[in-house]
């Protein structure tokens, strides 16, 4: 991701998704998107907080990759799609 | 000279303004068209990747890779081995299911018309804006779909200029100032910059900041 002017330091894991459901939704890095879009994308497309929004986008931005959601196959597919429509690299795929 | 979108009123009537001359509304409005015809339909007729192709060589960087000494060969020969579709439109429609092909080319044939027609429609909407006045006022909505359009023009144009990593973008910028001004690879990494520079205004202005 670019950088963007609000990058405020999130480490606390609470509001992490739920990780035992079957598919999820990843949200890859890419050299393109702002830091700040992302975020804006995660927190419009999914109502998440700011801050939550802004510590999977950070988790995107350092680890090259997040998981952003989890659910059913049909959600995941909803969501991958809707992403793709704001032009994130978004995949689903079934939980490993 | 631009002045970038900034919040302006509240409620009903709450605007995204900022200013464009005309030159710079043109530019942005001629890159948004296209990557509209990037994203007609394969059956349609099939100009829209000519076109790009056509303003890319105008400005002279081609489908090249001008950091490829950083990239090697690596990128070379992914690029040859991906014939026939537009890199560009893996960028705009990508893959939606890196372990399942299956899964990847249904989920394909099933939601790409309509991304195609949604982000053909917000581009559409976005050259409207920038065929009017100098002061571009956007409603909260016509702000949403204004900067998926920025958007869908920046991803083409990083595509074009190869930005692979998030280190390109910085790699590419400190090549162009050892470029000749005139060089038109300087010319795209500026028109990149102030894409970039007008979409974080208005991403900045929808967040609230």
């Amino acid at each position: 991701m670019s950088l963007a002017p609000t990058t405020e330091e999130v480490v606390s894991p609470e509001g992490d998704v739920a990780p035992d459901v079957p598919w999820v939704t990843i949200v890859w890095n890419d050299p393109v998107n702002l830091m700040s879009y992302v975020t804006y994308v995660l927190q419009s497309h999914f109502g998440y907080s700011r801050r939550k929004a802004e510590k999977l986008m950070m988790r995107v931005h350092t680890e090259g990759r997040a998981v952003v959601a989890n659910g059913p196959r049909e959600a995941m597919e909803a969501d991958t799609e809707a992403l793709h429509g704001y032009g994130l690299w978004a995949t689903f795929q079934k939980d490993s | 000279m631009a002045r970038a979108f900034r919040r302006r009123g509240s409620g009903d009537r709450l605007r995204f303004v900022a200013d464009l001359d005309a030159d710079e509304r043109e530019v942005v409005a001629s890159l948004m068209e296209q990557v509209r015809g990037i994203l007609e339909p394969p059956d349609a007729a099939d100009h829209g990747d000519d076109e790009f192709a056509g303003i890319v060589a105008g400005l002279g960087i081609g489908r090249g890779d001008p950091l490829a000494a950083h990239h090697g060969d690596d990128v070379a020969s992914d690029r040859d081995a991906d014939e026939g579709r537009d890199p560009a439109l893996d960028r705009l429609l990508p893959t939606a299911n890196r372990e399942d092909e299956r899964a990847a080319s249904e989920f394909r044939r099933l939601t790409e018309p309509g991304l195609r027609q949604r982000k053909a429609k917000a581009l559409d909407a976005a050259v409207a804006v920038l065929q009017g006045d100098d002061r571009v006022e956007l409603d909260p909505d016509s702000a949403r779909s204004f900067l998926t359009a920025l958007t869908d023009v920046r991803l083409v144009l990083g595509e074009r200029l190869q930005l692979r990593a998030d280190q390109d973008l910085e790699l590419l910028e400190r090549l162009v100032r050892s470029l000749d001004p005139e060089d038109p690879v300087v010319h795209v990494v500026a028109l990149y910059d102030f894409l970039t520079w007008l979409q974080e205004s208005l991403t900045s202005a929808l967040l609230g900041d």
